[in-house]
């Protein structure tokens, strides 16, 4: 998926990833997706579910091994 | 109007003061305003130097104060603070964030700090003893205006 900006969270847990999420959408303009890299198997629900709380819109999740890739869209 | 949580932070171990403060960043993120109240052991979060013992303060609460410091225990296997150091090791060895990285995050995110007027004076505490984030000194009526309208409230 393309994406404008890409966010390493590998190695952090929870809540780590999702609070640099948003630090780093903040930072974005709307519009602009923001690929996240992270290695806490929680992040997979994690992710939708912060996504619908904010109302961020939330384009999908790739695995590869152990490593997820999401995909968020600055609302 | 945002949505709101509010935290009611009475115990003083390093375990629950992390699930309280991974809860509290996390909601920060999503948006929602976050209130902590301190009280009681939960003080022992904000306390800025290890022993805080003053001299207005009576006997037993000096006493109190030399044995419930700064120096957070755990809730099981505390192994008069092996448990506590071992702990934090291992946090720092899988890479996870230490309370005082998640307290930090929790000041960028705006988590408001409430401090027990009630609990500091019982235990002799006064503004100085406490961490310069307390935003507020205040009483069960202010906890509560905080909670009528949270949607999520916690005891911990």
């Amino acid at each position: 998926m393309n994406s404008n900006k890409t966010l390493d969270c590998i190695g952090l847990f929870c809540p780590m990833p999702i609070v640099k999420t948003k630090q780093e959408l903040a930072k974005m303009k709307s519009g602009e997706v923001l690929e996240i890299l992270a290695d806490d198997p929680g992040f997979e629900k994690d992710l939708p579910a912060w996504c619908n709380m904010t109302g961020e819109k939330f384009l999908g999740l790739e695995k590869e091994g152990k490593i997820l890739k999401g995909y968020v869209m600055k609302k | 109007m945002k949505d709101k949580m509010t935290i009611i932070l009475f115990s003083g171990e390093l375990d629950k003061a992390i699930a309280a403060f991974t809860l509290a960043t996390t909601a920060a993120a999503s948006g929602m305003e976050v209130t902590i109240f301190f009280t009681f052991w939960g003080l022992n979060i904000l306390k800025k130097t290890r022993f805080t013992i003053t001299k207005s303060q009576n006997i037993l609460q000096k006493i109190f104060n030399f044995m419930s410091t700064a120096t957070l225990p755990i809730t099981k296997l505390n192994m008069f603070g092996m448990g506590p150091w071992m702990m934090r090791k291992l946090m720092k060895k899988s890479n996870m964030a230490s309370l005082e990285d998640l307290m930090k995050l929790a000041r960028e995110l705006n988590v408001k700090y409430i401090a027990c007027t009630t609990s500091c004076g019982v235990l002799g505490l006064s503004k100085e003893n406490l961490a310069g984030e307390v935003d507020e000194f205040a009483g069960a009526s202010t906890y509560l205006a905080e909670a009528k309208d949270s949607k999520i409230n916690l005891f911990i």
